[in-house]
């Protein structure tokens, strides 16, 4: 686990905001898109982050948080005709008490078993949104309505404006999440993370820390998948299926687990790379292969780990 | 305070406690001695709740917590350090204890408020330092300690939740001369008011701060008396001191 520093953790969040700024400033309409889908791909690797690198909770089941995320906005908007401001936090709230029903069951779990059982938790939700008909099966249901935010005078049909939006929402979320991290909670799930066995004997409860960790960490990796819903308008199995957990824990492990800002720069780059690597060649996930062993090989604590390494060497210096 | 009735345990054909009884009063300094393969820590498990009994009941001031998990039993007041170290390595002395005391007073509900704010946590883990004699090494990471001094640390986390009975296992396990005489003045100097209970093979550290003695043998005890009548036992004297502390 990353032990950073809380005022370096600041600087390089500023860092991140102000080139996230500057590439919506300089960027046309389709690099606006771009950062509207890594502040997205952010959120929902931090919330993977809070889960991994903090809880200590490999899941390959994320995704399926996320997909019933953006599925409970389709069905509140289009079925139940709620207006997309009330549905938003409400399907955000549902995510987090399938989350909690999931994570009383397998919360005990450890290890292998834990990430097999997200694994097939992921894979039955894809199965069922494949199959259901309510919900388009494979072709998935278009036409979400997305928020109205006249008031601010912003339209979120318009990349440019959603990109704000998302990255303010990103912005927040990091915020939230470094306060969770720093407070006593966040040091009780550290220690837990560190050595379960002794905590127990402390006296904590640790299944209801973990609980608590796997319920927020599905919340806001839902709140993602809203964004996702409310940027394409659109919701599909693809949402959950297991590659996009696999991609997301990807994201988390070069960004550097356990590291909060890290996993924000795994999302970056591994947005960019999918859809520029994918324009120039058909191998481009080859590339991507190779480049994600590459991170894990050279620098195991992610490009956080060797950038908080790099600068600890030159100080000694 | 605190009382185990009939303790039993098998792991399949071996039985390794065969109807433990244990007592221990305020300000208890009892001590359990028996050679390897004795049941000891296996006793301890069954005390901690780290195992569940096959037969026979624990006590925490009259309560009934045979069924309760170690977490469950360390909010009632018990708590034990480990044979080999258990420590939260990556963290400096002053962060561990400060997370120990942390649980211990349930501070985990708070998730807004930084840690390094709530200073009477961390007041009252630099006092435990101060105790357990590692105010010097508040800022070392553990995992750099000598490991005599994470032994010690080892006990600190234990206080930090101020348990009632606390449960030491082999606190001198690994250490040289000089450590094991530190580490019996710490225990000398543990609040009195605890219910001490520790499995020791040094001898001299026994008789030196247990006023009694539980020695066990396959799983049974053998002989429960004072340090005098244990050292006058001529059963013990044959089936282990006569082995061992020659």
């Amino acid at each position: 686990m990353n032990r950073i520093p809380p005022a370096q953790r600041r600087i390089v969040a500023v860092a991140l905001l102000a080139a996230a700024s500057a590439a919506w400033w300089f960027s046309g309409y389709a690099g606006q898109d771009r950062i509207g889908e890594i502040a997205i791909a952010a959120i929902f690797a931090m919330s993977l982050d809070l889960l991994v690198g903090y809880g200590g909770m490999v899941s390959l089941g994320h995704a399926l948080f996320f997909g019933l995320g953006a599925y409970a906005l389709a069905g509140l908007t289009l079925f139940l005709k709620w207006p997309p401001a009330a549905a938003l936090p409400l399907a955000i709230l549902l995510t987090g008490l399938v989350a909690l029903v999931i994570g009383r069951l397998i919360i005990h779990l450890t290890g292998v078993f834990f990430i097999m059982v997200t694994l097939a938790f992921g894979q039955m939700g894809w199965a069922w949104f494949a199959r259901d008909k309510v919900f388009g099966g494979i072709g998935g249901l278009s036409g979400i309505p997305q928020l109205d935010l006249s008031i601010l005078d912003a339209d979120l049909a318009n990349p440019a404006d959603f990109a704000l939006v998302a990255l303010t929402v990103a912005t927040l979320v990091y915020l939230a999440l470094a306060r969770l991290i720093d407070s006593p909670f966040g040091a009780v799930v550290s220690a837990v993370h560190r050595n379960e066995n002794r905590a127990r004997a402390l006296g904590c409860p640790v299944q209801h820390y973990k609980l608590a960790v796997f319920t927020v960490a599905a919340m806001l990796a839902a709140l993602a998948g809203t964004l996702q819903a409310q940027r394409t308008g659109f919701v599909s199995p693809d949402l959950l299926v297991w590659t996009s957990s696999g991609e997301v824990l990807i994201m988390v492990i070069i960004g550097g687990l356990g590291s909060l800002l890290g996993p924000i720069v795994g999302a970056a780059l591994w947005t960019l790379l999918h859809h520029y690597l994918s324009a120039v060649t058909p191998y481009w996930m080859a590339i991507m292969g190779a480049f994600f062993i590459a991170i894990v090989l050279l620098a195991g604590e992610g490009l956080y780990g060797a950038l908080a390494r790099l600068t600890r060497s030159r100080r000694r210096v | 305070m605190f009382r185990a009735e009939g303790l039993c345990k098998s792991f399949g054909a071996l039985e390794v406690a065969r109807g433990i009884s244990l007592q221990l009063p305020r300000g208890a300094r009892h001590a359990i001695v028996g050679p390897n393969g004795s049941g000891k820590t296996t006793l301890f498990n069954l005390l901690s709740g780290e195992l569940r009994p096959d037969a026979g009941q624990v006590y925490i001031e009259g309560r009934d917590v045979t069924s309760l998990s170690p977490d469950a039993r360390a909010r009632a007041g018990l708590t034990r350090s480990f044979q080999k170290n258990n420590l939260f390595p990556d963290l400096t002395v002053l962060e561990s204890l400060a997370v120990a005391v942390g649980i211990g007073v349930g501070a985990g509900t708070i998730f807004w408020r930084p840690f390094v704010r709530s200073t009477e946590i961390y007041r009252r883990a630099a006092a435990i330092a101060e105790r357990i004699r590692l105010t010097p090494f508040l800022d070392a990471v553990v995992g750099t300690l000598p490991y005599g001094t994470q032994r010690q640390l080892e006990i600190g986390l234990a206080l930090a939740i101020e348990p009632k009975i606390l449960l030491l296992d082999e606190p001198t396990a690994g250490m040289s001369a000089d450590e094991t005489a530190e580490m019996a003045k710490l225990i000398a100097d543990l609040p009195g008011e605890l219910a001490l209970l520790v499995i020791e093979h040094d001898m001299e550290i026994v008789f030196d701060f247990a006023r009694r003695i539980t020695v066990l043998d396959y799983g049974s005890v053998l002989a429960e008396g004072t340090p005098a009548e244990i050292r006058a036992s001529p059963e013990v004297r044959r089936r282990y001191l006569g082995e061992t502390a020659r």
